[in-house]
């Protein structure tokens, strides 16, 4: 077991800088996520932990030691790749105990050390199987039975679900959360799935253009978005954005007014809310803002509905039991407290 | 079956035999006397002798230019592929101006007319006072098995997925390791097929060995070609027999490596 820490990590390509000051320290038995959009360095940082790219400055320590020029099989990690990058001339247990043949562990210590490996994944019957005769979700599990079985201080996932189909997606998510509660081992898990993301994290590392956006629970993140961007990229369906003014303890922008949370310098500010904390109400209540609706996409349990406001267009979730033409006037009210205000130039997270 | 497919079939059967007839001729004519073979209709029917194979195998040049060719060519593919694959290696996985140049070297070595070769060669092996051996031989064909392994290995490494090799550095492989026990056995039937093919082209080469050898250094080829000079009567039976042995190796290879070529090149890589 080991802590993991990034102390000013930076990564260069050439002239090209894509990591600039990255610094982040993980705790021992931590699972932190590393979630974000495609290209936004999270895959380049983990495979500098890894030890598959070099560190252009900084210092990456692994259980308080400093590994950068470390080779990956010095550094007591173990990874999963996204498309499993099982070996693909040797049978499952091959595959499995390669690496324990390799580090000269005895036959015996090798049998012993796989049995329960391969009983926690469920993958007896597949021992003799060659990876291309598996399915894509059993090739994972192989590919995680072959970083179990080296007891690493450190687990490393690359995507390990982006190539499987959502349901075998659900499946593996939940083992992978089973295994870390039995293990405890620290890991690193990068994925641009915010569910994965919510539901494996201990801590969320929102990435962005290289830049961690925001750290924290999938609940503070969730519930106190710090940019803009955490916000829109956080929650299904996504937050509703309304860019308005802050003037005279109003937030408007000449057609609809809603009231300040709290006191705001005159100034531009983007409204945030999700869309559950719009409710429909009746005409005449207070702060009811007429809205037409567009559509109405059916979800099982609630209804989306897409509704403009002036120049705003924005979604609400409502049960679905609630029926709504298209066309028709509504009035919907915003949850007070519900209201994530930001700064609309910067993209930061104003607080009262 | 659609009208097309029966044309195209049958198309595909003509072209078939167009290649297989005339070996087959040869086969059976490899075993006829001269007597059966010089006739106005064409027999498919006779008694087979094996008068021409035994003057062809009891030929002490023949049995020399054998020994020779195995041995130069043996060696001349040897050597290439140990030379050959992992050069192919570094040029599949480091990609850099060194790398591209050196694979570009390979190919136009492929381009270079034979006698651009030959001739340099000659006056090289001459002033070496090795001119005629086994040796000189080995070395020139060295160009060939050399140049043909690279080329035909590199997209075999490139196709490896480096994901995989990835996961042997992090499994404690060092580069070397990551060759013999991941890169090459996942590129090995590309790899045997390259290496095979290398053996093909020079076992059947020609122009080279006339050119660099005189006696003592003749390979079978060049011993084959001299049974038509033998003089007016043209030696058919005898000839057949020559090309009948000439092609057994090739062919024996290939049925070898054939099927391996086959599914190197139609089964679906790992792991895309």
């Amino acid at each position: 077991m080991a802590t993991v820490e990034c102390r000013s990590v930076r990564k260069s390509y050439g002239e090209h800088e894509v990591i600039s000051d990255f610094s982040l320290s993980i705790e021992d038995h931590e699972f932190v996520v590393f979630l974000g959009p495609s290209g936004c360095g999270k895959s380049t940082i983990l495979r500098m932990v890894a030890g598959l790219e070099d560190i252009t400055g900084g210092d990456l320590m692994i259980g308080g030691r400093r590994v950068n020029d470390l080779d990956p099989g010095d550094r007591g990690i173990a990874m999963v790749f996204q498309n499993y990058a099982l070996y693909p001339h040797m049978s499952v247990r091959e595959n499995i105990t390669f690496a324990l043949e390799r580090a000269g562990e005895t036959k015996d210590m090798i049998a012993r050390r796989l049995a329960p490996v391969v009983e926690t994944l469920g993958l007896q019957v597949y021992l003799n199987r060659k990876p291309t005769e598996l399915s894509g979700g059993q090739q994972q599990r192989v590919a995680i039975a072959r970083a179990m079985i080296k007891t690493p201080e450190v687990f490393l996932f690359d995507e390990p679900l982006s190539n499987l189909d959502a349901k075998l997606r659900g499946h593996l998510r939940v083992e992978i959360a089973r295994l870390h509660k039995e293990l405890r081992s620290t890991s690193i898990y990068v994925t641009h799935d915010q569910l994965e993301a919510m539901t494996l994290a201990d801590r969320i590392v929102l990435m962005n253009a290289g830049r961690i956006e925001q750290m924290g629970t999938p609940e503070e993140i969730y519930s106190r978005p710090a940019t803009l961007f955490a916000a829109g990229f956080i929650g299904t369906p996504g937050m509703n954005f309304f860019n308005l003014v802050a003037s005279g303890g109003k937030l408007t922008d000449g057609e609809i007014s809603i009231d300040a949370p709290f006191p705001l310098s005159e100034r531009p500010v983007t409204v945030g809310i999700r869309p559950g904390a719009i409710s429909l109400v009746r005409d005449g209540m207070p702060g009811a803002i007429p809205a037409i609706a567009d559509r109405d996409e059916f979800h099982g349990e609630t209804r989306l509905l897409s509704l403009t406001a002036g120049r705003q267009s924005f979604m609400v979730a409502v049960p679905a039991s609630v029926r709504v033409a298209e066309g028709e006037q509504v009035f919907v009210s915003l949850a007070p407290d519900q209201l994530h205000l930001f700064d609309t130039e910067s993209g930061a997270r104003i607080d009262a | 079956m659609r009208p097309g497919t029966l044309i195209l079939r049958a198309v595909l059967i003509l072209a078939g035999l167009v290649v297989v007839i005339p070996l087959l001729w040869t086969l059976l004519n490899a075993f006829k006397t001269n007597a059966d073979l010089l006739v106005g209709t064409p027999k498919l029917f006779f008694t087979p002798v094996w008068d021409n194979m035994d003057y062809v195998l009891s030929r002490r040049s023949v049995a020399r230019a054998l020994q020779n060719s195995l041995i130069i060519c043996s060696s001349a593919v040897v050597i290439g592929a140990v030379l050959g694959v992992p050069a192919a290696y570094v040029i599949a996985r480091i990609k850099n101006r060194a790398t591209r140049e050196a694979q570009f070297f390979a190919l136009s070595l492929r381009f270079m007319p034979p006698v651009a070769v030959a001739i340099p060669m000659m006056v090289i092996w001459i002033s070496l006072g090795m001119y005629d051996s086994r040796i000189a031989l080995i070395v020139t064909y060295l160009t060939i098995t050399i140049s043909i392994t690279i080329w035909l290995s590199v997209p075999a490494f490139e196709r490896v997925p480096i994901a995989v090799e990835e996961a042997a550095r992090v499994d404690r492989l060092g580069p070397y390791a990551t060759f013999f026990r991941v890169a090459l056995p996942i590129a090995r039937m590309q790899v045997l097929s390259a290496i095979a093919f290398s053996f093909i082209l020079v076992w059947n080469e020609f122009l080279l060995a006339l050119m660099l050898t005189t006696s003592k250094a003749k390979t079978l080829p060049i011993v084959a070609s001299e049974m038509s000079q033998l003089g007016m009567n043209v030696p058919w039976g005898i000839l057949n027999a020559a090309v009948v042995l000439l092609s057994l190796p090739p062919l024996i290879l290939l049925a070898l490596v054939g099927r391996g070529m086959n599914t190197a090149f139609s089964k679906k890589s790992p792991q895309d």
